[in-house]
């Protein structure tokens, strides 16, 4: 399913047109790569430097430090840099393993048992796929906050519930995946039956069909699912900024949206130099996971975009 | 005694054997989906609940004040022109979007030397947060000491307040999600461009059809199935778009570019206005589900259970 792999649409020699292709794919691929080269080379300068300067395309410091990445690791006196960022990260694992572990049983289950009302529940969760997100924002504001005999709560009320502790992070992990389960199911559905049973017969217990012979042959799958789920939680900031206040529970993105002008108002002046820390914090390892995994991110894409 | 443990394990094995592939389902699916009723289940039903109730702060009580919610929602304009710009403004960013994103698909799909890098960059906007890169585009557009302003200001222009006007508040949230989205466009595209039978391109060129002809008469109608996949998804994306709005211009100058997923957010965090906020989000849950259903219908020769469930949000 690699795209590359396929034979291409024109099979001509280099020509005019190759050239034109060139300068537009690269010419406005720079330009969707300019603000990404803006933040790095903003990365180094000192904040006072950063206010002073006047900006242009490409701002050179006079003096470059390498202070704006030292702190993400080290923290600072005025920040807890290193708390957001170990925040995100043991977020993101957490959430990635449950992706994992939920949508390959849950595709397994699908594509593999048979059971009574087994198509009826597919897709009934398929369905519920299609509502927005949207609407379940604030009742899971109030689940939290009266979640009972929690955070000082008389069974629904009283205190705080779960809000602002890490249960916000963790809650959601043991629940099914249901765009997971879609895409392991299609992906095992083309692995013939009789593998499962070859395997039986040489004495394999269904748990190591499931985890010795099935899930090794999923892994571009299981690594799709992987990525996006990491990237998706390494980057959310909703989930932090609604349901926790207190510093030391933020992650990156929360950390940031904190400054932005969306919270200083209209009157304040945001703190960009240290705006542009995290966002380096919160960018740098996700173009990481980018150009380590593209491959299953094209792939996937591709499999997610045609039927079948 | 002795003897009664055997026959009972015997019995208990046959029915084990018996109901084996709906037990092992039962282990699995059971507790995943119990918590998903707790964590997203119960919350979407109380969701569809709460827009009939007068809701105000958290610890308000709530009373029952049927479509209350709803008739306001159409009497005062602050609602229905969010929703209006929600929508107008969503097929703008994905009417720019899918058309970018579809010429730099024809590109990509051409032999180049080098064309798996392009797609790396196109598609790196994609995996940046949105809050970072938001800030980004802001101190671009800073009205002092803005990128672009000084760069007005060193050829002798007027620096533009962007900030102030409705015209180009608009003209950023756009360039912003067409940023974002146009890789993610492109990558499907293509994907679309390769699934086409090559062998139609070659029968097209033996009854000397030109290149244009070949892109009217063989790609258009080969891309169908996936153009009303690309065009639901980002329809349906762009329509709750509310990130770029909030961080970009906070939905300024006065409201002027409020959206409705941005109205929703501010009427539970901000105002704690719980019914009206609940209200909203299932006029916005109808307008979602509308779409979804019919991209559903149009998609009902293929087999129902491998078409494609839309993602949650953009």
């Amino acid at each position: 399913m690699d795209p590359a792999t396929l034979p291409s649409s024109k099979t001509r020699k280099p020509n005019s047109s190759h050239i034109i292709a060139h300068l537009v794919l690269a010419g406005v691929g720079l330009i969707l790569f300019y603000p990404l080269i803006f933040m790095i080379l903003s990365g180094f300068f000192t904040k006072d430097e950063f206010t002073t300067t006047v900006l242009g395309f490409f701002p050179i410091p006079r003096h470059a430090t390498l202070d704006n990445y030292l702190i993400l690791f080290q923290g600072s006196s005025d920040t807890s840099t290193q708390t957001y960022f170990l925040n995100s990260l043991y977020r993101t694992l957490y959430s990635t393993f449950f992706a994992m572990l939920t949508s390959f049983l849950a595709g397994y289950a699908f594509a593999r048992l048979k059971f009574k009302g087994k198509d009826a529940l597919f897709l009934t969760l398929l369905a519920t796929q299609m509502i927005p997100g949207t609407i379940a924002l604030i009742p899971t504001y109030l689940q939290l906050a009266r979640w009972p005999f929690a955070g000082g709560n008389d069974v629904f009320t009283g205190g705080t519930g779960l809000l602002d502790t890490w249960w916000v992070y963790l809650l959601g992990g043991p629940a099914i995946n249901i765009m997971g389960m879609f895409l392991v199911k299609q992906s095992l559905e083309k692995v013939p039956f009789e593998l499962d049973e070859a395997a039986k017969m040489d004495g394999a217990g269904t748990l190591r069909v499931i985890f010795q012979i099935l899930l090794p042959l999923q892994m571009p799958i299981m690594a799709f699912i992987a990525i996006t789920t990491a990237l998706g939680t390494w980057n959310d900031f909703a989930t932090p900024f609604f349901y926790t206040t207190s510093d030391h529970m933020q992650t990156l993105p929360s950390a940031i949206t904190r400054l932005s002008s969306a919270a200083v108002g209209p009157g304040g002046s945001p703190n960009y130099p240290m705006i542009i820390t995290l966002g380096l914090g919160t960018t740098v390892p996700a173009l990481l996971i980018f150009f380590l995994f593209q491959k299953y991110i094209v792939q996937g894409l591709a499999n997610t975009g045609i039927k079948g | 005694m002795e003897r009664a443990v055997p026959f009972k394990q015997t019995k208990l094995k046959r029915f084990l054997v018996k109901r084996r592939d709906g037990l092992i389902a039962a282990a699995i699916l059971g507790p995943m989906i119990f918590w998903w009723l707790v964590v997203s289940g119960f919350p979407t039903l109380f969701g569809f609940i709460l827009g009939f109730f007068e809701w105000i702060g958290i610890q308000g009580h709530p009373k029952f004040i049927g479509l209350g919610n709803y008739a306001r929602f159409f009497e005062d304009p602050q609602y229905y022109s969010a929703l209006w710009r929600s929508v107008w403004m969503g097929a703008l960013v994905s009417g720019v979007t899918l058309l970018a994103g579809f010429g730099a698909a024809l590109l990509m799909n051409m032999p180049l030397f080098g064309k798996g890098i392009y797609r790396s960059i196109w598609y790196i906007p994609a995996v940046t947060s949105t809050v970072a890169t938001t800030q980004i585009f802001n101190i671009l557009l800073d009205p002092t000491n803005g990128v672009i302003n000084n760069f007005l200001k060193s050829i002798g222009r007027d620096p533009v307040i962007w900030q102030f006007s409705v015209g180009w508040s608009v003209f950023w949230i756009v360039m912003y999600s067409v940023w974002k989205g146009v890789g993610g466009a492109a990558l499907i595209w293509l994907a679309g461009l390769q699934s086409v039978d090559e062998s139609l391109y070659e029968a097209a060129e033996i009854d000397g059809a030109g290149r244009r002809q070949k892109l009217r008469y063989v790609t258009i109608p080969g891309l169908k199935p996936i153009a009303t996949y690309i065009v639901i998804t980002s329809l349906i994306g762009a329509i709750q778009i509310y990130e770029q709005v909030m961080f970009i211009t906070g939905g300024g100058p006065y409201g002027k570019t409020e959206v409705l997923v941005f109205r929703i957010y501010r009427d539970a965090f901000w105002d704690f206005n719980l019914g009206m906020a609940g209200a909203s989000s299932l006029i916005m849950a109808v307008i979602v589900f509308t779409a979804t259903v019919l991209y559903y219908r149009r998609s009902t020769k293929a087999d129902r259970s491998n078409t494609i469930p839309l993602k949650k949000g953009a």
